[in-house]
């Protein structure tokens, strides 16, 4: 059987892992917040979405977080007229990134936080090794 | 505790680390010739698979630097190497202090 506090560091272990891939696709779309096409009409960026689930581990019989896939954002793009622009359609219009910044800061705080709390099971199960072989030290 | 930004200056400590592995690989055959053949195929055996861990440690650590693994890898690996570390020299001292017992006694 595998020691759970082992099973337990690996777990927070995954759970690091997801969640700097979270960060990292707020990252993106915090940086591309303002990017457009190059043509007129064109796409712009389209924000990303993170979407995690659980994965069973066989070999420690456990459940570990892992990244599902990463997804287009499915709303819709904001207009902004500004004709000048080399994107802006025959109506003047530019599509804008569905990028909300507001969201993303969110989000941003949530993965941070979440990425905390890992950091803190795996604090807790590595003291509570420490704490057992340490007794077999000085008992 | 490790934190992910001084990764790289503990591993880099944890270098260090095959002197260690070296060592107790050389102290388990002494051991083992005092001992039934059993036991001491026990520490040896121990004693490798602290040097194996070791080495995984410090080439996790190495690719880290190198900036091929992430932070969290090297972190693991580095935390894994420690605590076998750890609990090896927490056995072998058992051993050698129930050693010294045996060789204290009056014949």
């Amino acid at each position: 059987m595998q020691d759970p506090l082992q099973t337990a560091l690996r777990i927070g272990a995954s759970g690091l892992e997801a969640q700097s891939r979270r960060l990292r696709v707020v990252t993106e779309n915090l940086a591309n917040a303002q990017s457009t096409g190059k043509t007129p009409g064109s796409d712009p960026y389209t924000r990303k979405v993170v979407t995690f689930e659980n994965e069973l581990d066989e070999a420690m019989d456990a459940n570990v977080v892992k990244v599902a896939s990463i997804e287009r954002h499915r709303s819709p793009y904001r207009l902004e007229h500004n004709p000048g622009h080399p994107a802006a359609d025959q109506n003047g219009y530019v599509k804008m990134p569905n990028v909300d910044i507001m969201a993303e800061v969110a989000d941003m705080h949530e993965a941070n936080r979440s990425y905390e709390a890992n950091l803190q099971v795996i604090k807790q199960a590595r003291e509570m090794i420490s704490m057992t072989i340490d007794m077999m030290r000085n008992g | 505790m490790l934190d992910p930004i001084s990764a790289p200056v503990r591993s880099t400590a944890i270098g260090t680390g095959p002197d260690t592995g070296l060592a107790l690989r050389g102290a388990s055959p002494a051991a083992s010739a005092e001992t039934p053949v059993d036991f001491g195929s026990f520490l040896a055996q121990m004693a490798a698979d602290t040097a194996n861990t070791l080495r995984a440690g410090e080439a996790t650590a190495i690719a880290g630097i190198n900036g091929q693994v992430s932070t969290q890898k090297v972190v693991e690996a580095v935390m894994a190497t420690e605590q076998t570390l750890q609990s090896a020299i927490a056995i072998r001292d058992k051993v050698v202090s129930a050693f010294l017992e045996l060789s204290r006694m009056s014949i």
